[in-house]
């Protein structure tokens, strides 16, 4: 342990700062998937002329980490920062028992809970949800339950996605 | 106003047209109207908007709910300008509705809606409602002058059973007169209490069908108006709008009751009109066939 009391110039003893050594992170993958079907469209040189989703057309194209971004099929919603639903993937429709125009603009509460038992507190898929949607580049997880349902488990892979910024959330 | 073709909106949305149709279906957004080929017609000031909000959304429904919330603002604000005695900026705020809409829909979605609102917040009894409603009477006046000659050869009179200007009512009727005009048909409107002379200006008219409108007046009065039509010009179809639906013994005797909507009973009553027209000239075609065969007997004998 080496000793970090320093002497000042006065003669009196002072503590120095000294900054934790950053851990340089590999930059963790991206891919494009649609924000309804989940469909990844094929790498292309060009970017696409087009957001819309050319497997469906209900979803617009996001980006978001490759360990989180959601695969064909997959139950996910995207949130904003006031965790207001934006998108419903068709799997979280009938997972959820909801449709994606009914559930665009409602708090993510009228459809998920934090599951109690299981997690810390209920801040903390609120707080994921608000780091993930202010471009926080780490990837959380939560457990949660379909709202009004009880005895169901979900884990939710929280991570950021965009543009424009919002909250990916993945129910595995 | 601009319209778009199916092919042009989504070359402007850069989507196919069956992805627009297909987001028609689900979202009910754009909202085309038909051309008289019953081809889509989409206004350009919606794609316009929901171009815009997609390049800033999450999804198809966000960017859907964005657009819309942006031509909601209209009727925002003409509510605003209404509730503080602005004519000025009432005939602004419909003005800006027009640029996005068609006469029609500006009017179902904007003018009407409007006057809901300050109906229910202020009530009919208050300076604001007298003051909207009035409002947009003359507006829908202006609007009926300002409509091309009619080019269908069937004509309506309606029968206006309202109080006056400030029930509610009225401004309905107003626009159901200006959507049947801007539909081609020719429209009589007079006041269901004025039974003398009537038939005089229904022999002028010659009318294809009977449209009382508004629930003020009671049965009685409108029975008599309805009566010295039907002694001057003959039995005729009868409709109603906006009668209340208190009244369901009408339903019994062959008397079409129309949907509240202004937009939806003009639809209703083109088609009652379009049947009775094929019907008539079916029979009118029938009984010169009838003739031309009577002739040639007549003529072989």
């Amino acid at each position: 342990m080496p000793d970090r009391t320093v002497t000042a110039r006065s003669g009196r003893p002072a503590l120095r700062v000294l900054t934790a050594p950053v851990e340089h992170e590999a930059p963790v993958p991206t891919v494009s998937f649609c924000s309804h079907c989940g469909a990844r469209p094929a790498p292309a040189d060009e970017p696409p002329s087009s957001r819309v989703c050319g497997a469906c057309g209900f979803g617009l194209i996001l980006e978001s980490r490759a360990d989180v971004a959601p695969k064909p099929g997959d139950a996910f919603l995207v949130l904003d920062r006031s965790l207001a639903v934006c998108a419903v993937s068709d799997a979280a429709e009938r997972l959820l028992a909801t449709r994606e125009p009914d559930a665009v603009n409602r708090h993510v509460t009228d459809l998920l809970m934090p599951a109690d038992a299981e997690e810390r507190g209920s801040e903390s898929l609120s707080l994921a949800v608000m780091w993930a949607a202010r471009g926080d580049g780490g990837r959380r997880s939560a457990t949660v339950r379909p709202a009004n349902t009880f005895g169901i488990r979900l884990t939710a892979r929280i991570a950021s996605c965009g543009p424009p910024r919002a909250a990916l959330l993945v129910l595995g | 106003m601009r319209y778009l073709k199916t092919s042009e909106a989504a070359a402007l949305l850069n989507v196919s047209p069956n992805t627009l149709r297909a987001w028609e279906r689900r979202f009910g957004f754009p909202k085309p109207q038909r051309s008289p080929g019953k081809h889509r017609l989409f206004t350009h000031g919606e794609v316009a908007a929901l171009r815009d909000a997609l390049q800033e959304g999450l999804s198809i429904s966000s960017a859907i709910s964005r657009a819309r919330e942006g031509l909601a603002a209209d009727a925002n604000s003409l509510v605003g300008a209404l509730a503080s005695y602005e004519r000025e900026r009432a005939d602004a705020a419909i003005e800006a509705a027009l640029a996005l809409r068609s006469v029609e829909r500006s009017v179902e979605e904007v003018l009407l809606p409007t006057l809901e609102e300050i109906a229910r917040r202020y009530s009919v009894e208050s300076a604001a409602w007298a003051f909207a409603a009035q409002w947009a009477t003359d507006w829908l006046r202006r609007a009926t002058r300002l409509t091309p000659p009619p080019v269908r050869p069937v004509s309506i009179v309606v029968g206006d059973a309202s109080r006056d200007e400030l029930d509610r009512d009225a401004p309905y009727i107003r626009a159901l007169e200006l959507f049947l005009m801007r539909a081609g048909v020719k429209v009589l409107s007079l006041s269901a209490r004025g039974v003398a002379g009537i038939g005089d200006a229904a022999s002028v008219h010659r009318p294809n069908l009977v449209v009382v409108a508004g629930g003020h007046l009671d049965d009685d009065t409108v029975a008599r108006w309805a009566y010295a039509i039907r002694l001057a010009v003959g039995a005729m179809p009868l409709a109603i709008y906006r009668r209340g639906a208190e009244r369901p013994r009408t339903r019994g005797t062959g008397t079409s009751v129309l949907p509240s909507g202004a937009g939806e009973a003009q639809r209703m009553l083109l088609e009652l009109l379009e049947s009775d027209h094929m019907i008539a000239v079916a029979a009118a075609a029938g009984a010169a066939e009838f003739r031309a065969q009577a002739r040639s007997i007549r003529s072989n004998h």
